[in-house]
């Protein structure tokens, strides 16, 4: 929420009504926003396909719970692993590309490249090389969530001062060992900034890999829903994708705040992608 | 970003060819990629379902050449009005924003949040609510790269040096003067980068559209192509709508290289 | 280490370094400059912003290589850091993420010695230098002069017999900086070490060394060696003395002499005004 403070940072101190304000102020607004939409569903008599009323979608989770709840599963899990094996991926290339000017001049304007491009529109490709199904989605999400880690993670991996480099250059310490102590350290909020915009990529990529491919997942439901004109169905889906994201988001947020306190209190990075 | 990356440590080479490597290196790595590419193809009898080869690929887009910027088109159309809207939209509620602390309170969170949803699973609603045609997929795609807009202009209208703005009150200047000579020159920077991340997102937008509800654009003829398995065809079209993606994106980098100059290149 | 050895302790003959060598934008940032530091000595390089003294003490440290010329530091000529050799900079350069003792620790951490062996060590520097009860400060609890105690703690703590200094003190406040003076006034009269400076301001050169080489920016070399005459140990009160104020003016009015001739005439009192405003 790094960027929650920079807007708001203009006053300093927050008193009491402050904080009050800061929290009810937008859960006033959500909340009136959803009786808006009820009482105008309800009024207007809008046809449920069109829009149902916040009431409905309510009513479709609670009695349609343990299928949703089937239908999550894959989706949270396809989630996970994506982004992982895409961390784990995308944080080793960077570092190759740290380490050896060859690689890098080689390799990263093909990645900058690649950033520009809509990577999503390779899905169907995926589909013909690994079928209809699980592995199609993980491998599209990967693929996704796998740039902004690598790009992120490469800036942040020649971040480190100069200075500080210098001063391992002058006690002779090696290129690992100055890698290890200052290089990666100084990296690490650069790899969360990137990590938080690969888990949000990976949950794009599982849900577009399950909207084309997938018998199974949110997606799919979303996708088969909007197909038979439930649309209160649809919106109940993405009520659940909507808490698996901010779930898995906050997850990397909490593991970044730990990390950012060892750290020693300087500000997280925003916006490097 | 690239720049910083690449300062790293060179190893020592010739001065013209250390100057020369980072333009040599890139071209060479592709050249190379695609001479694999095509002799495992060959070599190891990849049916051409799977894998075809480069030449495959050119020779495929070469032929679908007409249809193919048929096809483009539609997509490029969509995704520039989306970029329009999302631009326009963007900028109005960042400066509503930052000049309502009302708003910024009410707003502001909420936005954050849709930032953190994936926002593409909504947009079955969208045809839902719009139909097939093309207005439900510049709707989407305009949804979700508005979001970016929003968030990087309202970080760039408040990142502005307090300072001077300090000194504009002591000269008395009026709100609208101090934001065009001051507020808006340093936001630029911010802004630019919300777009140039609009725009990807643009593209991305009207290709899930197209994925899921269109008769034609690059997105239908990729899904299409590929469910027929004529993967050529496929790899031709994602060449193209490649091409579409650059071309944009180095549309708003030369606006951003533009506008920087008028305001003395910061 | 060797300080056994007799001769200098740092020997430099003819250096000089081209940045961009070759090209039409070949840069001169130090042009054949020749000195001799006898092992013990502490020896500051005064000079205005730019004038290369930065990157001629990153090649005594064997941080920068030489253009042309030679650098030999304790009989050895340099091709590379070495662990006899303890640079400061300008920035503390101490890693966030470390505790004060942790951050002096590091070189010991860097040379793969024991760190228990050197945990006393580090103890008493922090606490020679005023900061027991820091000792576990992150750095951005610490204000600008405390990190650099911490940085001249880690400096001493793995016991180089050549300290090398570029403007260490340039960043932090007046008041901060003549206590980091008067410290490493203190520390100086406790250890025995060859000490090359590199400063802007006239009333640190001359209060810290036992000789000033004065730079200039353009031709980027040496033009004045000076002994300063004032016996050890000193204090802050010298600033005070009438000897130590001609040597001052004598040592601006070579600067602003240099500058006459490299310069437009109006920027000029630029290095006395900075001095003014100490």
């Amino acid at each position: 929420m790094a960027l929650l403070d920079t807007v708001s940072g203009a006053d300093e101190s927050i008193p009491n009504g402050r904080i009050l304000r800061l929290v009810l102020l937008p859960v006033g607004f959500a909340a009136a926003t959803i009786a808006l939409w009820q009482i105008t569903c309800q009024m207007l008599s809008v046809p449920p396909v069109l829009l149902p009323p916040p009431f409905a979608v309510w009513t479709v989770l609670r009695d349609n719970f343990a299928i949703l709840f089937d239908e999550t599963l894959p989706t949270l899990s396809e989630s996970i692993l994506s982004f992982a094996i895409a961390s784990v991926l995308g944080v080793a290339i960077a570092v190759a590309l740290t380490f050896s000017a060859w690689i890098r001049e080689a390799l990263y304007p093909g990645i900058v490249v690649f950033q520009l491009i809509p990577k999503i529109a390779l899905a169907p490709l995926f589909i013909v090389w690994l079928g209809v199904g699980e592995t199609t989605s993980v491998v599209v999400a990967v693929f996704i969530a796998f740039f902004p880690i690598v790009v992120s993670t490469a800036t942040g991996l020649v971040s480190a001062k100069p200075e500080v480099l210098r001063l391992c250059e002058s006690l002779t310490a090696s290129e690992w060992q100055a890698f290890r102590m200052v290089r990666f350290p100084y990296a690490l909020p650069y790899i969360f900034a990137g990590m938080k915009v690969g888990v949000t990529m990976a949950m794009i990529g599982v849900v577009v890999g399950e909207f084309i491919t997938a018998q199974r997942g949110l997606g799919y439901v979303i996708m088969f829903a909007a197909g038979a004109s439930e649309t209160a169905t649809v919106l109940a889906a993405i009520v659940l994708l909507c808490i698996i994201g901010l779930g898995l988001y906050g997850i990397v947020g909490i593991a970044e705040l730990l990390v950012l306190r060892w750290f020693g209190g300087e500000a997280p990075i925003s916006g490097v992608i | 970003m690239p720049a910083v990356v690449r300062q790293g440590i060179v190893p020592a080479l010739g001065p013209n060819l250390r100057r020369a490597r980072p333009i040599i290196l890139p071209i060479a790595t592709t050249a190379a990629a695609l001479l694999l590419w095509q002799l495992a193809a060959v070599q190891l009898h990849i049916p051409t379902v799977l894998l075809p080869t480069p030449i495959e690929v050119a020779r495929e887009m070469w032929r679908a050449f007409p249809i193919l910027m048929d096809q483009t088109w539609p997509t490029a159309l969509d995704t520039l009005l989306a970029f329009a809207a999302a631009a326009v939209l963007g900028i109005g509620l960042a400066i509503v924003i930052t000049y309502s602390p009302l708003m910024r309170d009410t707003l502001y969170p909420n936005l954050v949040f849709f930032q953190l949803v994936p926002k593409v699973a909504l947009a079955p609603l969208f045809v839902i609510w719009l139909g097939f045609g093309s207005p439900a997929r510049v709707a989407f795609a305009t949804f979700i790269s508005f979001f970016p807009v929003v968030i990087s202009g309202a970080v760039g209208f408040a990142g502005t040096d307090q300072a001077v703005l300090r000194l504009c009150r002591s000269l008395t200047a009026s709100e609208w003067r101090s934001f065009l000579l001051v507020r808006f020159p340093f936001a630029l920077p911010a802004i630019f980068s919300g777009l140039k991340v609009a725009m990807t997102m643009a593209v991305v937008g009207v290709i899930i559209g197209e994925f899921i509800s269109s008769q034609a654009g690059l997105g239908h003829y990729i899904m299409n192509a590929g469910s027929r398995l004529e993967t050529a065809d496929v790899f031709a079209a994602l060449g193209a709508l490649s091409v579409l993606g650059i071309v944009l994106y180095g549309a708003v980098a030369l606006a951003e290289f533009g506008v920087r100059r008028v305001y003395g290149r910061r | 280490m060797s300080t056994a050895k007799v001769g200098p302790s740092i020997e430099a003959s003819g250096v000089s370094k081209v940045y961009r060598a070759g090209t039409a934008a070949a840069v001169e940032a130090v042009s054949t400059v020749s000195f001799t530091v006898q092992p013990g000595q502490f020896v500051a390089i005064l000079g205005p912003s730019g004038c290369g003294k930065s990157t001629l003490l990153m090649m005594v440290g064997g941080l920068e290589p030489v253009s042309s010329g030679r650098i030999v530091v304790e009989g050895e000529p340099m091709n590379g850091p070495r662990t006899s050799i303890g640079v400061m900079f300008q920035d503390s350069t101490l890693l966030p993420w470390k505790s004060a003792l942790d951050n002096v620790l590091f070189p010991v951490r860097v040379l793969k010695r024991s760190i228990a062996d050197y945990r006393e060590t580090a103890h008493n520097l922090l606490q020679e230098v005023g900061l027991n009860g820091f000792e576990h400060k992150r750095p951005h609890e610490l204000s600008g002069g405390m990190r650099q105690r911490v940085a001249i703690c880690r400096t001493l703590v793995y016991d180089p017999d050549v300290l090398l200094m570029d403007e260490p003190f340039s960043a932090l406040d007046a008041i901060s900086r003549d206590e980091m003076n008067e410290l490493l006034l203190d520390l100086w009269q406790q250890f025995t070490k060859t000490a090359l400076f590199v400063t802007h301001s006239i009333r640190e050169a001359v209060l810290l060394a036992d000789r000033v080489l004065v730079m200039t920016r353009r031709p980027a070399t040496i033009v004045e060696d000076l002994i300063v005459p004032f016996a050890r140990p000193r204090s802050l009160a010298l600033g005070e003395n009438r000897e130590f104020n001609e040597i001052c003016r004598h040592l601006r009015e070579r600067i602003e002499e240099s500058h006459a001739r490299s310069r437009a005439p109006r920027t000029g009192i630029i290095a006395g005004r900075r001095e003014s405003a100490r």
